[in-house]
């Protein structure tokens, strides 16, 4: 019996953020965009998605001069997650 | 005349609407990111997860090779010059040590600065400011009395330590066994006295952090490549 894929997740890129995110603790958007290969403007527009959903959190702060927005997994983007896993397995 | 214009209005309204149906599937194609299909999935999950945990678990290698020449020379020179002078005064030089790898390290952390941490790397971090207090604190306590314990031995086995616990959490064997290792050639240390003690405590620089140094860069170095 196929488990529904969670449809925030199963897109290429938000799927690649949270891959990210699961295994670093935090990241910021340049590190994201170099990482996925996005483009600013889509990769701006996913992690807000994730952000409404409640699956990251996300600071918009300075390194030095620099504006910097760095992106954590929340508890909830973590079972998002882990529940996306399980489902995957289930086709396999 | 006045049919005229409300033609071209008309026209002009009709080419606002295409312009903006067009600009409207941009913005949808942006917003709609690429669906997969499930071994796609897991194969991107795979390998951000491989890439991520390489790239920030496996880069420290220049770390261990600041601290580990700054050692070398810092504890050769040391061996030298009280060799050939037999002047004590030549101890200070062990300061020269934090002195130089503090200001050295905290640079190039800022240089290579990722703009990711993983939870291992932060651990590793944490480690090592332990360390570096105990180390530091071990140091001054030669100012109130230089002979309460044996320095070079208690300090040996302390980055060893450090360096054994670094390599059990990247799980990199080359660290772990120069850890291990380490911690285990640091009793040689209470078995000679005198100028030879100071010769196999640089030794441990070799060992403990320059050999695994240049085996971390050359091991990140091939999972840039590939």
């Amino acid at each position: 019996m196929f488990k529904d894929l969670d449809p925030l997740l199963h897109s290429q890129l938000r799927l690649a953020v949270v891959s990210i995110l699961i295994t670093a603790e935090e990241a910021d958007f340049v590190y994201l965009r170099e990482k996925t290969g996005s483009t600013a403007g889509n990769l701006s527009v996913q992690i807000d998605k994730l952000s409404e959903a409640g699956y990251i959190e996300v600071d918009k702060g300075y390194s030095g001069k620099r504006p910097k927005t760095t992106c954590r997994l929340t508890p909830q983007g973590r079972k998002a997650f882990e529940d996306y896993i399980e489902a995957l397995k289930s086709y396999f | 005349m006045h049919r005229a214009l409300r033609v071209v209005h008309n026209f002009w309204d009709i080419l606002v609407y295409i312009l903006n149906l067009f600009i409207l599937t941009i913005i949808i194609k942006i917003m709609e990111d690429k669906k997969l299909t499930q071994s796609e999935s897991l194969e991107l999950i795979t390998k951000m997860i491989k890439e991520t945990k390489n790239n920030l678990e496996r880069d420290g290698g220049s770390i261990y090779l600041l601290w580990g020449y700054v050692w070398l020379f810092a504890s050769l020179a040391i061996y030298f010059l009280l060799r050939e002078t037999g002047d004590h005064r030549v101890q200070w030089l062990w300061f020269a040590i934090p002195a130089v790898g503090y200001p050295s390290m905290i640079y190039l952390l800022k240089k290579r600065d990722k703009g990711a941490v993983s939870f291992a790397g932060r651990i590793i971090g944490k480690i090592w400011i332990v360390t570096g207090v105990a180390a530091g604190l071990l140091s001054l306590y030669m100012f109130i009395d230089y002979n309460a314990f044996p320095m070079l031995f208690t300090m040996a086995l302390l980055i060893n330590t450090g360096v054994a616990m670094s390599g059990l959490i990247i799980k990199f064997k080359p660290i772990i066994a120069s850890g291990f290792l380490g911690i285990l050639l640091s009793f040689a240390l209470l078995m000679v006295s005198g100028l030879n003690q100071i010769l196999i405590f640089s030794l441990f620089a070799v060992i403990m952090l320059i050999i695994p140094g240049h085996i971390l860069n050359a091991a990140s170095r091939n999972i840039k490549k590939a």
